[in-house]
């Protein structure tokens, strides 16, 4: 593996209960790149993401950069809102000191907050209280603030409001920008994979295709991967 | 009822009543609620076990505590819902084998707890146990909740279930310092209270920990206050006593 590539995957299976999930997958990210997951709803997406954190078992390989720090934004993490846990409690548990946090700490959670477009008056809100969008936004920034080398973020499908979305796009490309994070997105959107990404894996349990968009979001390549008459082609294809 | 016995079970009361609530605090977040309540029931055969060998029972309900801990958190591997299965015929089977077993003059000790009259070593064996557990739910009270909080994320960093395992064994012992005061019966119900009743009031996590803390010690020692006062069985009094709290806080919810 090269110095530049960050994630190296080899022949990767996935099985639940001996149905087939993922078969045969490889593919890899450089630095600083952008690589977006499209593909319909059941393709395994999510259940790459997993395979990928080692959440679950797999065959074959996947191979990270050494000491490589990853920054996850699961598409669904709080099952019960009515825990009375607060924005800064949430971002203490990444804290070595859950009572007493050091103040540059807290200091620094009110920067990043502002940084997706939150003020530090939500630090006191309980999480159960957010809306959909401003959730989002504390989970990025949540993955965002030990500063990790790659973030997986897995888009939610519905949800965020179109300000909200703007935000988190924004942000992703500021961090390519900025702190060359490489980024590795499943999205619902095409046009967003046609702005920030310079590869597409599109998945229905095999790998359909890789390359760059303008290569493989084909009209072709499309209704390949979402049978005929897919929506999404007629609503991007210019 | 001698002083030195009141006194005696006045610390324990308070001791194990804070211990309770710090992890039940826990519990609560964690859905055990059902489980941790009916967990203290497989301390039963662990009594009748130590009666027939004349061993003091505390020690039987400590190891068989432990071992309901492990076998909870390796059954929790499998499917939720299988688990769940097996604990519940578990602790039936737990309580059935005790109530045969358990020689007559000893069972509704076992069952509703009493007074205890402890030799010095026991008696701060448990107060100094009490403040051990509680001390270990806040030091680590960051770890417990990431675990509960977003299991998903917070194994990515950190694949053991260590953390998961240790609140659970924190947990079995407090419950088993509480069995001879309260019962076999009734002390899971002491973990469950104090942190439903915070639950209810608090907006905060740390805010909902001291308050279920706080709780446990109070309807602990006040239970058992009231009992001693009445003569009733101690086990019993604390349990209404934190019911009767319990209703209270949904009335000033409903208020707030």
């Amino acid at each position: 593996m090269d110095s530049e590539t960050m994630l190296k995957v080899e022949n990767l299976f996935v099985t639940f209960n001996g149905e087939p999930i993922l078969r045969d997958l490889s593919f890899s990210v450089k630095k600083g790149e952008a690589l977006a997951v499209i593909g319909p709803n059941g393709a395994g997406k999510t259940v790459l993401f997993r395979a990928l954190l080692g959440l679950l078992p797999f065959g074959g390989s996947v191979q990270w950069k050494d000491g490589v720090k990853i920054g996850y934004v699961p598409q669904k993490f709080l099952t019960d809102r009515t825990i009375p846990l607060t924005v800064k409690e949430f971002f203490l548990l990444k804290c070595s000191r859950f009572w007493f946090p050091k103040k540059e700490f807290v200091d620094h959670l009110a920067h990043e907050l502002t940084l997706v477009g939150l003020n530090k008056e939500v630090l006191s809100k309980p999480l159960g209280e957010l809306s959909g969008g401003q959730l989002q936004r504390v989970i990025v920034s949540w993955a965002l603030i030990d500063h990790p080398d790659v973030l997986l973020f897995d888009e939610p499908t519905t949800g965020i409001d179109i300000g909200a979305e703007e935000t988190i796009y924004n942000i992703m490309h500021r961090l390519q920008d900025e702190r060359s994070t490489t980024v590795i997105l499943i999205s619902h959107d095409l046009n967003v994979v046609y702005r920030y990404a310079q590869n597409v894996l599109c998945l229905n349990k095999d790998m359909v295709c890789f390359g760059s968009p303008a290569d493989v979001l084909t009209p072709q390549g499309l209704s390949k991967l979402y049978g005929e008459g897919g929506f999404y082609l007629h609503r991007h294809t210019r | 009822m001698e002083q030195q016995t009141l006194i005696q079970s006045l610390v324990i009361a308070a001791s194990v009543g804070v211990a309770s609530g710090a992890v039940g605090a826990f519990i609560i977040l964690r859905r055990m609620a059902l489980v941790g309540d009916a967990l203290s029931h497989v301390a039963l055969p662990g009594i009748a076990l130590a009666l027939a060998f004349s061993i003091d029972p505390f020690w039987g309900v400590v190891v068989f505590l432990l071992g309901a801990a492990f076998l909870i958190w390796w059954l929790e591997e499998k499917t939720r819902l299988y688990g769940d299965a097996i604990v519940g015929l578990l602790f039936t089977t737990s309580l059935a084998l005790g109530v045969i077993f358990i020689p007559d003059v000893e069972l509704l000790e076992s069952l509703f707890g009493e007074f205890p009259k402890l030799p010095l070593f026991e008696f701060s064996f448990i107060v100094l146990s009490a403040v051990a557990m509680g001390s270990l739910v806040f030091l680590f009270a960051g770890k417990f909740l990431f675990d509960i909080v977003a299991p998903e994320l917070a194994r990515i960093g950190d694949r053991s279930r260590f953390w998961d395992l240790l609140l659970l064994l924190v947990f079995s012992f407090t419950v088993a310092l509480g069995i001879k005061l309260v019962g076999t019966l009734l002390m899971g119900a002491l973990t469950i209270i104090p942190a439903s009743i915070a639950k209810n009031l608090a907006r905060s996590t740390t805010g909902y920990i001291m308050l279920s803390v706080i709780l446990g010690g109070v309807i602990s020692f006040g239970g058992a206050l009231v009992a001693s006062l009445y003569g009733f069985l101690p086990g019993p009094t604390i349990i209404l006593f934190g019911v009767g709290v319990f209703l209270l806080s949904l009335f000033a919810r409903g208020k707030g």
